[in-house]
């Protein structure tokens, strides 16, 4: 029989989990936004919205130190941040449209070098994901291969039921040992039905047809149309779930400092220019492009995958509305 | 307990042997390994690269410009244009700087063997060829002809001057340096006009020759149709793309020419595989 948990429980869950030492990160009202936090408390835990950033920052800090050097008489030492000492972490409460995402980006972060500082965040977490039930018009997630209730890149599956409280499913083994551990917060399934899954706007889009275009059109008007009037801000990059484009520099002086990585974006003017001030991608509408070609070409020919999940925030907070799914649309009209 | 051998992003220490200032802007630097095991250890094809860094500023990607033959230094020769070139240039002999690396791709050296070879290059871009040329010369017998058409704008941009003379002794080393119309001073012996100029007077034979070219875009896009109206082949012409790049290891996004990675697929290419990609370098 399958095993549910009541919204309580589920916040008892999570106070247990806390009790333990393990880090929670969750949805959380910050003000009037909701964000993914660590939590304090079950209470805090907040489901209604979806959070204004990804969940990728629990694997992918915005801004992390990846070495600290000293000068001393001279003699500089560089010493490693010391990674053993990264939390066991419970990511709860995240949607399958944020849920996939560390999948994705698992494969360039191993990509031939380990990047430890993302892949042991990954070892470290088990991803609570939940079935999603309020979509809004951005959100695009079935339009290019996820979906309100996937299950993918979540270790534990939450279906939010009629009349409060969820199912809980078991994905993977990290799932079913965290459900194991708190069992006595379960109980067995009653007759409740679950609550309707959100139904995102736009059907279904032929990915494989826009790479192939994307292939073959390179130069085309269609990119300084809907790319001129970008702004360069890098918000769609920031607030994207597979962005995962950064910078490394040097923070302190001479005498000693830290080397950390920065989220970056394909976006801005700075991001390719050459020491001799060329830019390969010298105007907005190129760098636009290479936003499109990245996720939807790129990363699928390196990856085999698409480096968007549908969760539409880039165009939720595009300062000049600029709509992916709409570009992608009219590709796939193509 | 830390897990430094993990961190990819963890530079190895160098001391700055010595310094030559190869132009009033230009400088190079020989780098030792502070710790033994890597100084026994590191080893690096001809056309890799490197990320350099002066900690405090940052890290610059270089190609490593000595040859693989030398062992126990690499160097580096770079402009001061920047935040961190800046500070590498504040440097002095026997200071500390980080080095990653060895990256990329490489010539494929072995694929030579028995080849004539002509090496055409512009300004700093001399620096990528160098390492090859060294390592030819060191396998000296392994070649047959081996051409070196080198210009800059003016005498002073020239890099490498003494290895220039030193070439320029050697009977089994054919070379040419040019400067741009205008950048020759009075006692100048060599020959003035633009590198893809020069290349077509030279006009070295294509048969069983491989030609390296590297050097700005510009001189790129107009010695690539001299080469061909000399013969050369697509598949027989070799350069270096030298896009910006921050981590060198695939994953920070910026040094792709479509959907190739410089950093990982290059930075050495054949002209037909620069040709099919984007142009967008």
């Amino acid at each position: 029989m399958p095993k549910t948990i009541t919204e309580q429980n589920l916040h008892h869950l999570i106070d247990a989990l806390l009790a333990e030492g393990v880090r929670v990160i969750g949805p959380k009202r910050a003000d009037a936004l909701t964000i993914y936090a660590p939590l304090a408390n079950g209470e805090e835990l907040d489901l209604d919205q979806l959070p204004r950033r990804s969940a990728k920052e629990a694997f992918f800090p915005p801004c992390e130190t990846i070495l600290s050097f000293e000068k001393r008489d001279g003699k500089i030492t560089v010493s490693d941040p010391d990674l053993n000492r990264l939390p066991e972490t419970v990511l709860i409460g995240v949607r399958p449209c944020d849920a996939v995402a560390p999948g994705i980006l698992d494969a360039v972060f191993s990509w031939d070098y380990d990047d430890p500082f993302y892949l042991e965040r990954r070892k470290r977490t088990t991803i609570i994901g939940i079935a999603c039930t309020s979509a809004d018009d951005a959100c695009f997630c079935t339009a290019v291969g996820c979906s309100p209730d996937a299950r993918k890149g979540s270790d534990l599956f939450l279906v939010p039921l009629q009349g409060g409280g969820f199912v809980v499913e078991a994905m993977d083994g990290k799932g079913s040992a965290l459900k194991a551990r708190y069992e006595a917060l379960l109980a067995t399934s009653g007759s409740a039905q679950p609550l309707p899954l959100a139904v995102p706007a736009v059907d279904s889009l032929d990915l494989e047809k826009i790479r192939t275009w994307l292939a073959g059109n390179f130069e085309h008007p269609l990119w300084q149309e809907i790319a001129s009037r970008c702004a360069g801000c890098g918000a769609c990059a920031f607030l994207c779930p597979a962005c995962h484009c950064f910078d490394i520099v040097d923070e302190g002086g001479e005498a000693g400092g830290c080397r950390r990585k920065h989220w970056d974006a394909c976006g801005f003017g700075k991001f390719t220019m050459h020491a001799s001030a060329h830019n390969p991608r010298d105007v907005q509408p190129q760098r636009y492009r290479n936003r499109i070609m990245h996720k939807f070409k790129y990363y699928a020919d390196k990856f085999n995958q698409t480096l968007c999940t549908g969760c539409g925030r880039c165009i939720r907070w595009c300062p000049v509305g600029i709509d992916i799914k709409a570009v992608l649309d009219e590709i796939n009209k193509k | 307990m830390c897990i430094p051998d993990k961190n990819i992003y963890k530079p190895h220490l160098a001391t700055i042997e010595s310094i030559v200032d190869e132009t009033p802007d230009v400088r190079t630097l020989r780098l030792v390994f502070q710790d033994e095991a890597v100084r026994e250890n590191f080893a690096f094809r001809a056309g890799q690269f490197a990320e350099y860094s002066a900690f405090g500023s940052g890290e610059s990607t270089f190609c490593i410009a000595s040859a693989p033959t030398r062992g126990g230094y690499i160097e580096c020769c770079f402009r001061a244009v920047g935040r961190v070139t800046e500070a590498l240039r504040r440097l002095e002999v026997g200071e500390t700087i980080g080095v990653r690396g060895p990256y990329g791709n490489s010539f494929p050296i072995e694929a030579f063997f028995g080849k004539n070879l002509v090496f055409v290059a512009g300004g700093i871009a001399l620096p990528p060829l160098r390492t090859l040329i060294w390592q030819c010369l060191d396998w000296r017998d392994k070649f047959g002809d081996i051409t070196i058409i080198y210009g800059a704008r003016t005498e002073s941009d020239l890099v490498y001057k003494h290895e220039l003379a030193e070439w320029q002794q050697r009977s089994d080393v054919r070379l040419v340096r040019t400067v741009d119309p205008g950048g020759n001073g009075p006692e100048w012996d060599g020959q003035v006009g633009f590198v893809p100029t020069v290349l077509e007077q030279v006009a070295p034979s294509a048969d069983n020759t491989i030609a390296l070219v590297c050097g700005p875009p510009i001189m790129i896009k107009f010695t690539l149709p001299v080469l061909e109206k000399l013969g050369f082949t697509d598949n027989a012409i070799y350069t270096t793309l030298e896009n910006r790049m921050k981590c060198g290891l695939g994953k920070c996004g910026r040094c792709n020419v479509g959907n190739v990675y410089v950093c990982k697929d290059g930075p050495v290419f054949t002209a037909a595989q620069v040709k099919a990609m984007p142009q967008e370098f």
